[in-house]
């Protein structure tokens, strides 16, 4: 938790001196989200969305792009999520956003209404999943103003590259569900097909 | 005479474990080794369709998960089979199973979830009517 929290602080990229520590996550969202509203104003939301048998799941849009600064919200509408960077901090999953970049992970989010922040400030496609339902392909991806960075790579381009030996493959189904990148410049906001 | 009469008794008291044991099962908490699924992993207390789950975390991920209404009346026996074991044609048999009458059983397709995060398929034996098994959405 503390890591997470770190993480989140670091990927918004803002000084949070006096910015109060809230025992909860979504709480520390909140009072984070507040800071990056006076900063930037500029706000995206993506919904984790799921039928009611949990058989189907995904973000919603699956596919954004934004510029520079702009901070994401996901907010959970049904069942259970995460928001996954995908990082070798985050369970050894391959390194899809930018180098420079600081990773997220929201943990599970448990109930109905819950948000998770992070304002991206890096150039590049960021790939993300939904831990417990990446398998399902629960996946989604960012473009931060220009098709940069590891994000926009072949899906095994670090096989055999020195210092990768632990990381693991991103799963079938979750390879299949991600939009091109090319597809998200184009739409700027790329739904899954109802 | 004597024997028979012991034998009586020890067959009594057997039944009425038995017996007990079942009926600690139609409420919760069930007991034993069962565990709160949500003190296990990062799911909620209640599950909107399912109820409240126990499962005794030696049998993950197959279980018998058992279900609770609101109420804290037994409503089912869930059973949770990774794809990837049933593609590999895995063998899941002795799995236990709540004493009480089966009035239906459902296979629903789950995407994952902490716990068992991977698709799998739940198995859903139930021993409350399709118009109670609704009431859980709530």
């Amino acid at each position: 938790m503390g890591s997470s929290r770190r993480d989140f602080m670091r990927a918004g990229g803002l000084l949070l001196t006096g910015v109060g520590f809230a025992p909860t996550r979504q709480a520390l969202a909140s009072s984070l989200s507040e800071g990056v509203e006076r900063l930037t104003g500029a706000i995206e939301i993506i919904q984790m969305r799921s039928d009611a048998l949990g058989s189907r799941v995904w973000f919603d849009p699956i596919g954004l792009f934004v510029k520079a600064g702009t901070t994401i919200r996901w907010t959970v509408r049904e069942n259970v999520h995460t928001t996954t960077a995908y990082h070798p901090r985050n369970d050894h999953r391959p390194l899809r956003i930018p180098t420079t970049a600081v990773p997220w992970d929201s943990g599970v989010l448990v109930n109905p209404g819950s948000v998770f922040e992070v304002t991206l400030t890096v150039a590049g496609v960021y790939d993300y999943c939904c831990a417990p339902h990446e398998a399902a392909g629960m996946v989604g991806r960012i473009v931060v103003g220009k098709a940069l960075g590891p994000g926009a790579e072949p899906f095994d381009y670090w096989v055999g590259a020195a210092g990768t030996a632990d990381w693991r493959h991103v799963p079938a189904d979750a390879r299949a569900a991600f939009p091109s990148v090319q597809s998200i410049i184009a739409r700027r906001r790329v739904h899954v097909a109802a | 005479m004597k024997r028979l009469a012991l034998s009586a008794v020890l067959g009594a008291v057997l039944m009425f474990a038995a017996s007990d044991c079942a009926s600690a099962q139609n409420t919760a908490p069930p007991g034993g080794a069962y565990q709160k699924v949500s003190a296990l992993v990062a799911l909620p207390d209640y599950l909107p369709g399912l109820g409240t789950l126990y499962v005794d975390p030696s049998t993950l991920p197959a279980g018998p998960f058992l279900a609770y209404d609101h109420a804290g009346a037994l409503v089912s026996s869930i059973y949770m089979i990774p794809l990837k074991d049933m593609n590999a044609k895995k063998a899941f048999t002795g799995l236990k199973a709540a004493h009480a009458n089966v009035d239906h059983v459902d296979i629903v397709y789950n995407a994952g979830h902490p716990g068992v995060a991977e698709p799998h398929y739940h198995m859903i034996v139930w021993y409350v009517s399709p118009a109670r098994a609704a009431l859980l959405s709530k």
